[in-house]
């Protein structure tokens, strides 16, 4: 540890703050499916991907980041809403596991046609020029892209808090998350309910990977390790609270980048050291209330 | 502390957030009684239930079992200290025969973790399953699935689960719901026969249901204890009147 | 109604006619060496599906269990030198100390967190064996798990053979059978069924769920266990990849596709899967199509299984 330097610490807390906003996206998109569905979706990690891929089509297409970081996402959402109106709407009231189980073979559709489409090779993803290079940040040069990686965020927890609070469409969804019954006996269209929130998780997913993207490039496999830490995050926030998705996610990326510091071989078994502690000392995570699913 | 107390609750209490469902509850149950908890929607007898079954956890008070302190005790362990429960929506193993329901419900207190004898040689478990079957009426269907059981028969096979423990105290939620008339009078016979035997408590709804066969009365409304007494003492009771009198009984 | 009077006269004889069946198997089956597979991979499904299919209770974690014994048997005979049966041994009960582990946190969590608790475990499993390259080979997996010759009571088997290879490791499948029927018929069998019925009624009755399904789980692991270690010492080597969190996804597929709650359907799963596998990976490398279409086609259409379905008749 005598090698660290402060500045060198606040620089690695960014750079896990970059990393933990993107655990962030994924988690909340997948609070947000479960909360309103009960469907814990296995493919969260397959959309994330898709949103990268999805993100270089859109690139090739227009020439143009900004195009792609709105089209990639919504592309994801897309895909999502088919899926769920063609083949996870069949299973609802069929008991919690059946739904998940054709999310993981969703998983493995997806992933084997991005291969079979962009090839089994990963492809490189170009930061764009605008966000390229660094920036003095007062403790020391942080990489651009990162900056605006968290901002995003930022934005977009923003503006899922603003729909969520104080939109008709977000009253609905919260006191849905509660209890359908009620919804349902408000005469509400639930399925469209259920269909716009199945879009905005996986959509929330893409925009996650074509975030990721320029961090680490595109691969059919990018979204299957990260389907487990999006699990860590998720329980250890609670499950189908978006407050623990963002709290998890942050802790969970800054335990990260600081085990990187220190041992850098143990970066991925810290995440799982962590759901451990956690699963421990509070079984329902910080925000989950106890027994909600069980 | 009275000594013929087989359960007592002392000031317990139930919030759901900022909801109380229940505040404050202390009363006692004697022993060899038939004594039913009556109330309005929503007095609280449900979430009473629920406490002194151990199927939640109260926010305050005390529960007593024999004069024992068995508060926070785990849901798994009633059965061992003698307490029983039917459930008000039918609760059985479903696609197990309804033999099966009874055994296996009597194998909880003889062997749980046993993963190698096997278990037709507990002969004695499935003579004691038959002989409850006889005593509720199923015999004759001791051999179907559980889930192909008409509601009554479903309700009749729960209590013959229950009993399956040998509990000193049996608690019912609600044994009459959905009934047919035929069979109301059936479990009524039932519940006054087994009565005999054990402490019986019972929640029920229909205050007329128990007035004629119950020892004694527990009136809960708006999570309070309204009243105590015999089913005399709870009919001249004025506030028991007052509360009931207006919203007539479904 | 007959069919049902037919297997319930059956059921006491279900291990000796699996045992039946897996021992002509390999006589009209072209490709021994997927034979092999098939057996391992059932008996993976089938500790799975004691787990799943028996108690209701899915974990996303088997492949911690498959890949622990794996690698304790590669271990203990690559690193130690010892005999093959110490192999087996230690990988049997390696999956059991895996199970136990993973099973004591998870159980912690209800319902639905424990598919992903306990795939999350099993993923922090295969992180481990990745870089603690000294002991598992790191990502090239540990290798030179060559059981040259089998002297058992002074005769030799010479497992280079496909025929004899097969027949070793039925004589371990078989086993398994009989140990699991065992466990199903017996009074904790019973608690399982119950548990799955109405866990709730379960516990009024006296059963502890967390304890029974803690139980559960490491009985699982022996057998997931043993199928690791046969594993190892079949293809020579422990492939990193036993445990990522794919192979766990394999145990549910191949349990959906024969019929999970069925003593035999695991089996029949894992043969049928293989065999397409093999089929379909003839003419596109793209096979893992298949076990995501295999996967939604359980789901929506047949959630019985193959075996499952055939047991159940046309009547329901």
């Amino acid at each position: 540890m005598s090698g660290v330097s402060p500045d060198l610490l606040a620089l690695q807390v960014f750079a896990g703050l970059a990393l933990g906003a993107v655990y962030v996206l994924l988690a909340t998109g997948m609070s947000l499916i479960f909360g309103m569905l009960t469907v814990v979706n296995f493919a969260h990690g397959a959309f994330y991907m898709l949103g990268a891929y999805l993100g270089l089509l859109a690139l090739d297409a227009t020439g143009n980041f900004w195009a792609a970081l709105v089209l990639a996402p919504l592309g994801a959402a897309a895909i999502g809403m088919v899926a769920e109106r063609t083949l996870i709407r069949r299973l609802y009231g069929r008991g919690i596991d059946y739904p998940l189980l054709l999310t993981f073979g969703l998983a493995y559709i997806l992933v084997e046609l991005v291969r079979i489409a962009f090839g089994t090779q990963g492809l490189p993803f170009d930061t764009p020029d605008a966000l390229a290079g660094a920036v003095d940040i007062g403790v020391g040069y942080f990489p651009l892209y990162r900056l605006f990686v968290i901002a995003v965020t930022i934005l977009v927890l923003g503006a899922l808090w603003l729909f969520l609070e104080r939109t008709p469409y977000g009253l609905i969804i919260r006191a849905g998350a509660r209890d359908p019954e009620i919804v349902r006996v408000l005469g509400i269209d639930v399925a469209r309910v259920w269909l716009v929130v199945f879009g905005l998780g996986t959509g929330i997913a893409g925009l996650a990977g074509l975030l990721a993207a320029p961090l680490q490039g595109a691969s059919p496999e990018m979204g299957n390790s990260i389907l487990a830490e999006a699990f860590v995050v998720t329980v250890v926030g609670g499950m189908g609270s978006l407050l623990g998705a963002v709290a998890a996610g942050l802790l969970v990326g800054l335990v990260v980048s600081m085990t990187a510091l220190v041992a850098p071989e143990m970066e991925q078994v810290a995440i799982f050291a962590l759901m451990a502690l956690v699963l421990l000392v509070r079984p329902q995570g910080f925000f989950g209330r106890a027994g909600l699913m069980s | 502390m009275n000594a013929d107390l087989i359960l007592q609750t002392e000031n317990l209490g139930k919030r759901f957030g900022r909801f109380v469902a229940l505040r404050g509850v202390s009363a006692g149950f004697r022993a060899g009684n038939l004594t039913a908890i009556i109330g309005p929607n929503g007095a609280g007898k449900s979430t009473y239930f629920n406490l002194i079954s151990g199927a939640i956890a109260p926010s305050g008070g005390r529960i007593l079992f024999e004069g024992a302190d068995i508060t926070g005790t785990p849901q798994h362990r009633f059965a061992q200290l003698g307490i029983a429960k039917s459930y008000q929506i039918t609760s059985v193993f479903p696609q197990l025969s309804v033999l099966e329901n009874v055994r296996v419900a009597l194998q909880a207190l003889v062997s749980r973790y046993d993963v190698w004898r096997p278990r037709a040689r507990l002969k004695a478990l499935r003579d004691e399953a038959g002989e409850l079957l006889h005593m509720v009426g199923l015999w004759p269907r001791h051999d179907r699935p559980a889930a192909l059981l008409a509601h009554g028969e479903q309700r009749s096979l729960e209590i013959a689960v229950a009993l399956a423990s040998h509990p000193r105290l049996l608690l019912l939620d609600e044994p009459t719901a959905g009934m047919s008339p035929e069979e109301t009078r059936d479990m009524m016979g039932l519940i006054v026969r087994l009565a005999q035997q054990r402490t019986v408590i019972l929640v029920e709804h229909k205050m007329k249901l128990v007035m004629g066969i119950c020892d004694r009365l527990l009136v809960l409304h708006h999570g309070e204890l309204l009243a105590e007494g015999t089913p005399d003492d709870i009919r001249r009771n004025d506030d028991v009147r007052r509360v009931y009198l207006g919203q007539r009984e479904h | 109604m007959r069919r049902d009077a037919w297997i319930a006269r059956l059921t006491p004889h279900r291990a000796a006619l699996a045992s039946l069946f897996l021992l002509v198997f390999p006589l009209f089956m072209p490709f021994k060496a997927i034979a092999v597979n098939i057996l391992i991979q059932g008996l993976f499904a089938l500790g799975f599906n004691l787990l799943y299919g028996y108690l209701g209770l899915l974990s996303f974690g088997h492949a911690a269990l498959l890949g622990g014994g794996a690698y304790a048997c590669g271990i203990v005979i690559v690193r130690f030198g010892m005999p093959w049966w110490i192999g087996i041994a230690s990988g049997t009960l390696a999956g059991m100390l895996v199970a136990a582990a993973i099973g004591a946190l998870a159980i912690r969590t209800r319902g639905i967190y424990f598919a992903m608790v306990t795939l999350a475990l099993a993923q922090c499993l295969y992180f481990v064996a990745y870089q603690a390259v000294d002991w598992t080979g790191g990502e090239n997996g540990l290798r030179g798990v060559n059981v040259a010759g089998i002297s058992l009571l002074g005769v030799h088997l010479d497992i280079v053979r496909p025929l004899v290879r097969y027949y070793f490791v039925a004589a371990f499948v078989i086993a398994a059978l009989f140990v699991l029927s065992r466990i199903l018929a017996s009074p904790f069998g019973a608690a399982m069924e119950a548990i799955r019925e109405n866990e709730t009624r379960a516990r009024a009755c006296g059963y502890d769920i967390a304890a029974s399904r803690w139980l559960a789980f490491v009985l699982s692991g022996g057998f997931c266990g043993l199928a690791g270690a046969l594993q190892a010492i079949h293809l020579g080597i422990v492939p990193v990849e036993t445990l990522y969190y794919t192979t766990s996804g394999l145990a549910v597929m191949m349990t959906l596709l024969g019929g999970m709650g069925t003593f035999f359907g695991p089996f029949i799963g894992a043969g049928v899967f293989l065999l397409l596998e093999e089929v379909v990976s003839l003419w596109t490398v793209h096979w893992q199509l298949l076990v995501g279409a295999v996967f939604v086609a359980c789901v929506l259409f047949f959630p019985r299984g193959l075996w499952g379905t055939l047991l159940a008749g046309h009547a329901r």
